[in-house]
């Protein structure tokens, strides 16, 4: 990846008039972290980023972004905000199109063909994070860690995200402008990593499902960094009717994840932001993947794809199937 | 709701239907029970004048401001009572049924538990009559005109009967000439009357009425907007002959250089046709139509040294030039009269039709002895080898009706009888004729039907118990292979011709119709009528009604019957000149509507689009509904990530009480 040309073409994008800022990723401020970065001007862009450790999805700040009530007389600021995005980001964007979450004119895309990247959990257990500053790169099919010392090879194998092994489109789906040339995705076939899973009996899977809920601590990260929850007004928190409960125990915790997940049918873009910001550990990502493979399997139907696409949620065909319904 | 609750909870007897099950004393004794209940009261006939009487008082004398009824469906008896509270001042729609006989009587055996299952619908209903809110139907203006699609007799009738009342009708029939399938048979059942010579003054009065508008040869291409108020758009299709010259002399038909080539699909594919052609000489509006599919000058641009019909053409009619032209209009009701296509005989390959010549189908029986028929009535057929006369006859009944086989399970209702009625004309029309009728079941239910059957009966046609099980040829006769299901005897009879009587299937093309004007089907494909008994010939669109065979099989008087049944009813917002619409319609929370959309997918009527509204500064897109389309289905709710699309009276907060009642929580 060519760091000078991502802040070069940024330095273009922030400059332009009718841009409020752009979206990216720099070093954190501890050992090889990495940040999000809201660039607003052209003098920003040196400290822009794009490393195997640019993992989180960018498109949340999309929806997240709080609209401030205008005072009278006062015009809202109708600047687009770019933002960088991955293979699977774009998905996000792409959905968020779909359900108009945000407007194709409210926003300038920088796509980048991504080469997969670390789980910086699994990185970590090896090589443990210290205060020394130190950054990942891609270095041919591996990674390498660059700090005080020697450089490392990492093999990829080893700490690549399991978002990443699934992954069938590195490539942004939509962008409006690309840096960096398309790269092969290396999912071998469609697996949804849920095989494992799929094989263990009913009892197995719940045991399984209850050992990993009842650690829920409703911190509600996921729903947070979820790029497609954004709902004004979620369910899930309403007191009026109460459709969870407040209390933290397994069967509120199952309620407020499986109607997440039923929420997310057809819409999850498998970015994986759920699972990796979970305190505790609970696989979501298999659950939502679930979900996505038997939208696929028995619609046909992959989200976030195309912009122009009819809501998942929204569209009938008369021989649409029905034989997983029990 | 700022007063406080005093409920009236009312449980009806329904004579014995509910009572004989339900013990009506120890319901209205819980009733008594229950939170803000003022009255409860048990009645032989809640829906009866002293029943209603009974909820009236109390609302006045006791200050009553919600009431629960416990008896039948809503479907049933919600309007009556809605009635009742309004006479007595209240909002109707501070009412609720509690479904104590579909849901309890009728479905369960044993009292006691019949008992405590009504109390617990009592208790539900209860719970949600008090946070109901008032709601205010609405009365928007009807326009005085009606669109028929198709003119089959179904569709002359209707349209002749609402033309007659006084208003606009818009008459659409996709084929160049009105008259449908009834046009097409020779005698009708059990009267022997001819078909032509009854349909065809029908036929001409539409064309001369002054409150017609005859659109043949045109289709529907849209319809928006909800009763008394439907925009259509139709689309006329090129003739390529311009009518206002046309006087229907023939001349170009017999000059046009392919005359004759092609099947005519009145003739049923037996008499031939040109390129410029009349489907029938009775046709109306009686001008000629040009084939843009054979036409060699519309498909290969050129035609000799030039077209021959526009040399024969003396007022010079022949347009080639003519484009399909676009009307539009508004109308206030909608009929739905679009018939029916005959079975496919080559679905039962068993039966050779598609193999043996004379293996024909009803429908081209009635056209082979038809006097103006491709035969001029004269019954010859094709043994393969010659035409001839045939001298034995078969008739299969059932076929494509009543056989899971090829997914028809219905009975088609009229082939028995034109099978009867083809069998009388055949031994008119060949005395020495030997005719057999092979059947499972006679059905001869109509009036004049079994003295029909009788007599043909009586004529020496035989009718024979069995399902023949092949067709096959012997020498140049048809051997059909059979069971005398009666005396258990396995035969192979000899026949020169065979007639299949085909039943009656949905248009193949109904499906347009079905997502022009979202109707449903019934499970039979046939178009689904609103209530099979009480609302046949409504559908569930208001305003959208069904006449003839598109609704299911019908013979010709039932046809005409339902067609009366849907001009009437199409006939009560054109008269009445406005349409009430009710208020139990889906309402969005604006606040917490985040302008996805997916509720604008979802609604089956198209009655939720996106608006723009100013939120705090901001411009963002919400649903909005138009409380005119909506019929308070749900669907929008359901589909709503964020709760934020209710349909009022069944909002969440009304009726998760209702649900935790019923489950015994206070």
């Amino acid at each position: 990846m060519d760091l000078n040309q991502l802040r070069k073409v940024a330095a273009e994008v922030v400059s332009r008039d009718d841009v409020k800022y752009l979206i990216g990723w720099r070093r954190g401020t501890f050992g090889y972290r990495v940040a999000p970065y809201f660039v607003e001007d052209a003098a920003g862009v040196d400290e822009l980023i794009f490393s195997p450790l640019c993992i989180s999805n960018l498109a949340t700040y999309l929806t997240l972004v709080e609209k401030l009530p205008v005072p009278r007389g006062q015009e809202p600021d109708k600047r687009k905000v770019a933002l960088l995005v991955k293979g699977c980001d774009s998905r996000a964007v792409a959905q968020l199109l779909v359900e108009k979450g945000v407007k194709r004119e409210e926003i300038v895309v920088v796509g980048l063909p991504c080469p997969g990247m670390i789980d910086r959990d699994l990185l970590a257990e090896k090589y443990p994070e210290t205060d020394k500053a130190a950054e990942l790169r891609w270095n041919g099919e591996d990674f390498l860690l660059v700090g005080e010392g020697e450089d490392i090879v990492i093999p990829r194998a080893e700490v690549l995200a399991e978002k990443c092994r699934l992954c069938r489109h590195p490539n942004p789906v939509l962008s409006d402008i690309t840096v960096g040339e398309p790269v092969k995705p290396w999912a071998a076939a469609d697996d949804s990593g849920v095989a494992e899973i799929e094989a263990k009996g009913a009892a197995e899977r719940w045991d399984y499902w209850e050992e990993q809920f009842s650690k829920c601590v409703r911190c509600y990260s996921c729903k947070s960094a979820c790029p497609l929850c954004y709902c004004e007004d979620c369910i899930l928190d309403r007191l009026d009717p109460i459709w969870v409960n407040r209390a933290v125990n397994f069967s509120e915790n199952t309620a407020f994840h499986l109607a997440r997940a039923f929420h997310l049918a057809g819409r999850c873009v498998e970015c994986g932001e759920c699972e990796r910001v979970c305190p505790a550990g609970i696989p979501l990502g298999k659950l939502n993947r679930k979900l996505a493979q038997t939208v696929r399997e028995e619609y046909g139907f992959e989200p976030g794809l195309d912009p122009e696409a009819e809501p998942f949620q929204a569209s009938y065909k008369p021989d649409d199937p029905e034989e997983f319904i029990l | 709701m700022t007063e406080k609750p005093k409920l009236g909870v009312y449980i009806c007897h329904c004579g014995i239907n509910i009572a004989a099950t339900v013990d009506v004393e120890a319901v209205t004794e819980f009733a008594q029970s229950l939170p803000n209940v003022v009255v409860a009261r048990n009645y032989s006939y809640m829906c009866s004048d002293p029943g209603q009487l009974l909820i009236k008082d109390d609302i006045q004398e006791s200050g009553l401001n919600r009431v629960v009824v416990a008896s039948c469906s809503p479907r049933m008896h919600e309007p009556t009572f809605r009635k009742a509270l309004q006479e007595a001042g209240l909002n109707p729609y501070y009412l609720e049924m509690a479904n104590i006989r579909e849901q309890d009587s009728w479905v369960h055996q044993d009292r006691e538990e019949a008992t405590a299952k009504a109390k617990e619908l009592v208790a539900a209903a209860v719970a949600k009559v008090r946070l109901l809110e008032p709601l205010t139907p609405r009365e928007v203006d009807a326009e005085p005109a009606a669109l028929i699609i198709g003119a089959g007799i179904a569709g002359i009738q209707a349209a002749l009967d609402i033309g007659d009342a006084g208003f606009k009708v818009y008459l659409v029939e996709q084929s160049p000439s009105v008259g449908g399938r009834m046009a097409q048979l020779d005698k009708t059942f059990p009267t022997l009357d001819c078909s032509a010579c009854i349909l065809t003054p029908k036929m001409v009065d539409v064309a001369n009425h002054p409150n017609i508008e005859l659109l043949a040869y045109s289709e529907v291409e849209e319809v928006s907007g909800f009763v008394g108020n439907f925009d259509v758009k139709v689309r006329k299709k090129a003739r390529y002959v311009d009518v206002s010259k046309c006087t229907g002399c023939g001349d170009c038909a017999e000059a046009c250089r392919v005359a004759g080539r092609f099947p005519n699909e009145f003739e049923e594919g037996m008499g031939k046709r040109g390129a410029i052609y009349l489907p029938f000489p009775q046709a109306v509006p009686a001008k000629y139509t040009i084939d843009p599919e054979r036409c060699l000058f519309l498909t290969r641009g050129r035609c000799g040294k030039s077209p021959k019909c526009v040399d024969a053409c003396q007022p010079g009619a022949i347009d080639f030039e003519q484009k399909d032209e676009i009307v539009t209009f508004k109308v206030g009701a909608i009929i739905v009269a679009t018939g029916f296509d005959v079975f496919d005989a080559a679905k039962k390959p068993e039966y050779g039709y598609t193999e043996f010549p004379n293996v024909i189908t009803g429908l081209e029986m009635e056209r082979l002895v038809s006097a103006s028929g491709p035969t001029g009535g004269e019954i010859l057929v094709d043994n393969g080898e010659e035409q001839i006369v045939p001298k034995e006859i078969a008739f299969i009944q059932c076929v494509g009706s009543r056989d899971q086989s090829v997914g028809n399970e219905y009975c088609s209702r009229v082939c028995c009888m034109y099978t009867a009625k083809q069998a009388h004309l055949i031994k008119d029309k060949i005395p020495d004729a030997k005719v057999k009728v092979y059947y499972i079941d006679v059905r001869a239910f109509g009036k004049g039907f079994e003295e029909f059957y009788d007599r043909v009966r009586r004529e020496g046609i035989r009718y024979v118990r069995g399902n023949p099980s092949e067709i096959f040829k012997r020498g140049n006769k048809l051997i059909v292979k059979v069971e005398d299901t009666l005396t258990a005897t396995p035969l192979e009879d000899e026949f020169d011709l065979v007639v299949l009587a085909v039943g009656l299937e949905p248009r193949a093309d109904d499906r347009k119709t079905i997502d022009l004007l979202r109707l449903s089907q019934s499970p039979d494909r046939f178009l689904m009528e609103a209530h099979p008994k009480l609302r046949p010939v409504d559908t569930a669109s208001d305003g959208i009604f069904l006449a003839g065979c598109c609704q299911g099989p019908k013979d010709i008087p039932d046809t005409v019957a339902q067609a009366k049944g849907a001009a009437a009813s199409a006939l009560i917002p054109l008269a009445r000149g406005k349409v009430s619409i009710d208020a139990q319609v889906a309402g969005v929370i604006e606040d917490t509507c985040r302008g996805c959309g997916f509720c604008v997918s979802i609604c089956p009527y198209t009655a939720i689009e996106l608006v723009e509204i100013n939120r705090m500064g901001h411009m963002v897109e919400v649903a909005r509904v138009n409380e005119a389309l909506c019929k308070g289905c749900g669907s929008c709710s359901a589909g709503c990530l964020s709760n934020s699309i209710q349909p009022k009276s069944f909002r969440d907060r009304q009726i998760l009480p209702q649900i935790a009642a019923l489950g015994g929580i206070k």
